[in-house]
């Protein structure tokens, strides 16, 4: 960027097309990505799983969520794809799912820390998604199972409020059908379908049930508030320590690196030094959530 | 440090001004009109106000601007297309700046620069502008610099360092690019009269009679989240944010996007951790829905949450306009020194 | 996203104030679909010509135009806005023109008092029937907004600010007098709390700053020897009353003669419960900041309305008898009403030119208590939030304008800005209007509807075609 003398506009979006569109949910979507400029997204290289972007609908606004795949491992010249699952909520998200294959959308990122998928190599590993919250831990799993053998056993607990909220149906049969993962759907209680062949309850309560032992097992769990204080208070029933737990925080955020002062938690900055945090790191953080 | 320095007439200073602004700068000093003391630009030193008190609000926002264009958007039959806004190009002085509000640039250097991102915007300002600083002539009771390390002749964030000394001035330069201010022949001072000068602004820095904020004030602050303190106080807090907006080192900014179907821009624009929307999510949930938690944030933000590599021990600079402006009276050296001081709250924080 | 259009028209962004050749005026309509925009078409259909000028917004109602959107077609460059409905008696909603005829009224007083020239902003009743007449409307319209010359920005040229107010004749009351005042005070918020008749009193404290009284909350008796009271006590408490629950007992206030028409108002609006609250009236020489008497006491005798529950008063004859002095805010709007549109519109800018979007003025109004207000809703986004000349006159307009008939001129607003913009005259310019136009003074009447939420079939409508 040429006008900003040697430092780099750190607001100036790079511009992806709308490829492919997914309805996960009915108010659930899954986008495919393709910077307009190859150059631009050669530029950008890669991101590592669990970092987030910043997304731009022009002339609504910007918002933020997880990058939902994993980037290529080498880079052989081709420019990444980027994917996010988002629901539309507010007034941006709303504006972005008018938006049709085709159109261009603005990109900034990737942001916040990741996963720390060196450390997990040879654990076993539990994935458990609450509604969107699958999201976010998506480009993790994407990693794991491209190595899959880099891991143990890998279980996959995806849950949603009914079966007609639950993300990524069309990938599971995919995962399950790799050697050495599982893959369980679960839906709230009322929320199943008469066909419904998955589990029904809470997450917390469907990952007691599973009876997983904590032995060298890596948690990693995203979801509302609300599953995640319950999921702990499971996972330390289980025997879990606090350090075999990983989520992700959410905040609001504008600049998503540390400058606008509104996503921290303490000293805490969920866009700098998250979104990714341990159970135990989380602990130490002041009630301010 | 040079000691030795310059000693300037007041008619001597007016030209020193008015050749900065011939020279090209853009001068910018507290000027009186209607309305309060603020700084504003200068169109010739006349109009500069070096009397006694300070501005109504900080210079932060010719470093900080209350809004400014970080990209505009055209969208085209093919697509947006983007540019950046264009760079500040002229130099500019800072003129009469007091010490605290020097200090406070400094706090904002430390989140727009010394982060992993370092904001190309507010780089190109900071580097075209010099602080010439005047030593206070008077303190207010809402004054407490001494007691978060700066003084009235602090030189932090300072340049040029002007002290009062009777009709006259004494002008020092700090740094390289406050000397590149200086004129050949200006006549030089002696030390006796930097000594009787000081002197005149230690007696200054004596009416200054806050509690010193204790050294380790943020490891008990941030033990002391939940002290009732915080509702207590907050409880008058209205939710406005002249706290934040006079402050020196108050950094915080909303990302804004305005446009519409030919354009637009995105905005970065002032904003405050006292608004409720300030944190509130798109879902509704709000982790700091309630002006206590609202104001237990600002007050650690200042004394308790530091960035890692920040030198002073607090990002407040002890300039004092929030106490004097709030509209509820709320006193954040008196929350903070007494919650500090371990005081339990009482029913009413009178 | 919508297919984009090749340019943005440019009608007249900061266009230079003499026409250029060819230019042609860019006159909004904002017609409402019963009536006018009915008229419009038929004025089509019969092949009458007009000028081309006018952009058609269709609406359903007058009643559904909210001023705002007036004040953004300015902000968007419109030279002039016209705006037109069913004659009264004719609406489809059948209230909805009455509503907004009252609305309107106001805002144009408002419009004009910032300096937005009266050709510029027009208002009609065209019937669906009235083709001719709608040809009549825009063809005076035009030539108005035309004379007037493309809308541009203040140019910075001279403006002239209010004199300072006039010395007043008044004194702070005696040390003594407001001594004795406060000790009984203390005694009464004392036994209310004692006889558990209030659970909290909301008065003054001593604050950190010398001779600065402070809002204080008062739960145990025993703390009522905090209360203070003095020429200082300037907050109007009220603004607390509704965030503050007294949960067994009352909610006790201490009121000033200014609080308590504030209080009226949220009593009129229903935020709060008489039955909830026990107000505590103290008589009032005025409030002084420094050695300047507050704009609003000069003509208030400070004695406790008839309203409160308990009065705090001097006992037997006044050392002082509080004279009653014309209202200094009153000769600042006389002299910014001398000077010409332009002059006065420099002086607005200026004014709201200061303001740095701390949004105090809204904080301290006991009366502005939305949940969420305009300026932070973006679904549009009416108040844009960019500090600027174009986000500072919409936040300012919509603020003052949002209070026309509801303000009681506490001047709280004026006091807490830091910018020091003079909130207190937008204020009392509308409170005036109001007055003249539906003679009703905010404040003094419980039981009273405010203003604008009603209408009467003979409202004056000699500002509307």
């Amino acid at each position: 960027m040429p006008e900003v003398g040697p430092l780099r506009n750190p607001y100036r979006p790079g511009l992806l097309r709308i490829e492919t569109l997914r309805d996960e949910t009915p108010d659930v979507r899954t986008l495919g990505l393709c910077f307009v400029d190859e150059q631009e997204g050669r530029r950008l290289g890669g991101w590592e799983p669990g970092q987030f972007g910043e997304y731009t609908v022009f002339g609504a606004g910007e918002c933020v969520f997880a990058i939902a795949n994993a980037a290529p491992d080498d880079d052989g010249g081709e420019p990444p794809r980027v994917e996010c699952t988002f629901r539309a909520v507010g007034k941006v998200t709303t504006a972005l799912r008018g938006l049709g294959a085709g159109s261009v959308i603005g990109f900034r990122g990737p942001y916040g820390n990741a996963f720390p998928l060196a450390e997990w190599r040879g654990h076993d590993l539990a994935f458990l998604g609450g509604g969107i919250g699958m999201a976010a831990l998506r480009a993790a799993l994407c990693a794991v199972l491209r190595h899959r053998s880099d891991y143990g056993e890998v279980l996959v607990l995806n849950g949603a409020r009914s079966v007609a909220d639950l993300v990524y149906q069309e990938e599971m049969p995919a995962w399950a059908g790799l050697d050495g993962v599982r893959v369980v759907r679960a839906v709230d209680p009322g929320g199943e379908t008469a066909d419904w062949d998955g589990e029904v309850g809470l997450i917390p309560e469907v990952f007691e049930r599973l009876g997983l032992a904590p032995d060298g097992r890596i948690v990693v769990a995203c979801g509302p508030p609300v599953m995640l204080h319950f999921l702990f208070e499971a996972l330390g029933k289980l025997g879990y320590s606090p350090g075999q737990v990983i989520t992700t925080l959410e905040n609001k955020m504008k600049c998503g690196f540390g400058q606008c002062g509104r996503c921290n938690v303490g000293s805490f900055y969920v866009c700098r030094d998250g979104p990714v945090v341990s159970w135990e790191r989380m602990q130490a953080l002041p009630a301010d959530f | 440090m040079e000691q030795r320095g310059w000693r300037l007439s007041a008619e001597d200073v007016r030209t020193w001004v008015d050749r900065l602004i011939a020279e090209g700068r853009e001068v910018i000093a507290p000027v009186e009109g209607r309305g309060p003391r603020v700084f504003r630009p200068l169109g010739c030193a006349a109009e500069a106000c070096l009397d006694p008190g300070k501005t109504r609000w900080s210079p932060k926002e010719f470093l900080f601007p209350r809004t400014e264009t970080l990209y505009h958007y055209r969208l085209r039959a093919d697509g947006p297309e983007l540019h950046d806004p264009p760079l500040a190009e002229r130099e500019r002085v800072l003129f009469g700046v007091r010490p605290c509000d020097a200090a406070g640039l400094v706090r904002l250097d430390e989140v727009f620069l010394d982060g992993p991102v370092q904001d190309p915007l507010y780089a190109r300002r900071r580097e075209l502008t010099t602080v010439v600083a005047l030593a206070c002539q008077e303190a207010g009771p809402e004054c407490f610099c001494t007691a978060v390390g700066g003084s009235p002749m602090g030189t932090e964030g300072v340049d040029v360092l002007v002290l009062p000394f009777g009709a006259d001035w004494l002008v020092r330069a700090v740094t390289d690019k406050g000397r590149a201010l200086a004129a050949e022949s200006w006549t030089r001072a002696h030390a006796g009269q930097w000594s009787l000068a000081a002197d005149q602004v230690r007696r200054v820095e004596q009416r200054i009679a806050r509690a010193p904020v204790a050294g380790d004030v943020a490891a008990v602050l941030e033990r002391r989240f939940e002290d009732p303190v915080w509702q207590e106080t907050a409880r008058r807090c209205v939710s406005c944010s002249i706290c934040a907006y006079v402050c020196p080192s108050c950094s915080c900014f909303d990302v804004h996007h305005e446009g519409d179907a030919w354009g637009g821009r995105e905005i970065r624009c002032w904003d405050a951790c006292t608004f409720p929307l300030f944190t509130r999510h798109a879902s509704g949930h709000n982790p700091r829905g309630g002006s206590a938690a609202r104001y237990r944030q600002r007050a650690l933000h200042k004394f308790a949450y530091l960035l890692p590599d920040a030198e002073r021990t607090t990002r407040c600079v002890g300039c004092g306009r929030c106490i004097a402006l709030c509209p509820a009276g709320i006193d954040i050296h008196d929350t903070v020194t007494r919650t500090a001081a371990g005081a339990e709250g009482e029913g009413a924080d009178a | 996203m919508r297919e984009p259009l090749p340019e943005r028209p440019t009608a007249s962004d900061a266009g230079p104030a003499a026409p250029q050749p060819g230019w042609q005026p860019n006159v909004v309509a904002m017609v409402c679909r019963w009536c006018t925009y009915a008229g419009a078409d038929l004025a089509g259909t019969s092949r009458l010509t007009y000028p081309a000028a006018v952009r058609l917004l269709r609406f359903p109602c007058t009643g559904r135009m909210n001023p705002m959107f007036v004040v953004k077609a300015f902000e968007q460059g419109a030279d002039g806005v016209l705006v037109s409905g069913c004659h009264p008696g004719d609406c489809h909603y059948v209230q909805g023109n009455l509503h907004a005829r009252r609305r309107f009224a106001t805002f144009k007083a408002l419009m004009e008092f910032v300096g937005v020239d009266p050709r510029r902003l027009h208002f009609s009743w065209v019937s669906a029937s009235e083709g001719t007449k709608w040809v009549r409307v825009v063809e005076q319209v035009t030539a108005a907004v035309r004379e007037a010359g493309p809308a541009r920005p203040p140019a910075g040229g001279p403006d002239s600010a209010p004199p300072a107010d006039a010395e007043t004749a008044r004194r702070p009351a005696s040390a003594e007098e407001l001594q004795a005042l406060a000790e009984r005070l203390r005694r009464v918020a004392g036994e209310l709390l004692e006889q558990q008749t209030a659970s909290i009193v909301l008065g003054y404290t001593r604050g950190t700053l010398p001779d600065r009284a402070v809002p204080g909350f008062i739960t145990r008796p025993e703390q009522a020897q905090q209360l203070v009271w003095d020429s200082g006590c300037h907050h109007n408490l009220s603004v607390y009353l509704p965030r503050t629950r007294g949960g067994e007992g009352k909610v006790a206030a201490v009121v000033k003669r200014c609080d308590v028409a504030t209080v009226v108002g949220l009593l009129q609006e229903r935020q709060l419960r008489r039955d909830e609250l026990h107000l505590i009236g103290v008589q009032c020489d005025g409030v002084w900041e420094g050695d300047r008497l507050a704009a609003r006491c000069r003509a208030c005798d400070g004695t406790v309305p008839a309203l409160c529950d308990v009065a705090v008063a001097a006992e037997g004859a006044r050392a002082q008898q509080v004279a009653v002095e014309p209202d200094p805010r009153d000769a600042a709007i006389a002299h910014l009403e001398t000077l010409s549109p332009d002059a006065r519109r420099e002086y607005w800018q200026g004014e709201f030119e200061r303001c740095i979007r701390c949004y105090a003025c809204r904080a301290v109004c006991p009366l502005c208590y939305c949940e969420t207000c305009i300026a932070e809703k973006h679904r549009p986004q009416w108040i844009s939030p960019a500090i600027d000349a174009t986000g500072n006159t919409a936040w300012n307009l919509v603020r003052a304008f949002h209070l026309a008939g509801r303000c009681t001129g506490c001047d709280a607003c004026a006091r807490a800005c830091p910018a020091e913009i003079r909130l207190d005259l937008l204020n009392r310019k509308l409170a005036r209007v109001v007055e003249d136009r539906f003679d009703y003074r905010p404040g003094t009447d419980p039981a009273q509807a405010p203003p604008l939420t009603e209408f009467r079939d003979d409202d004056a409508e000699e500002f509307i075609l």
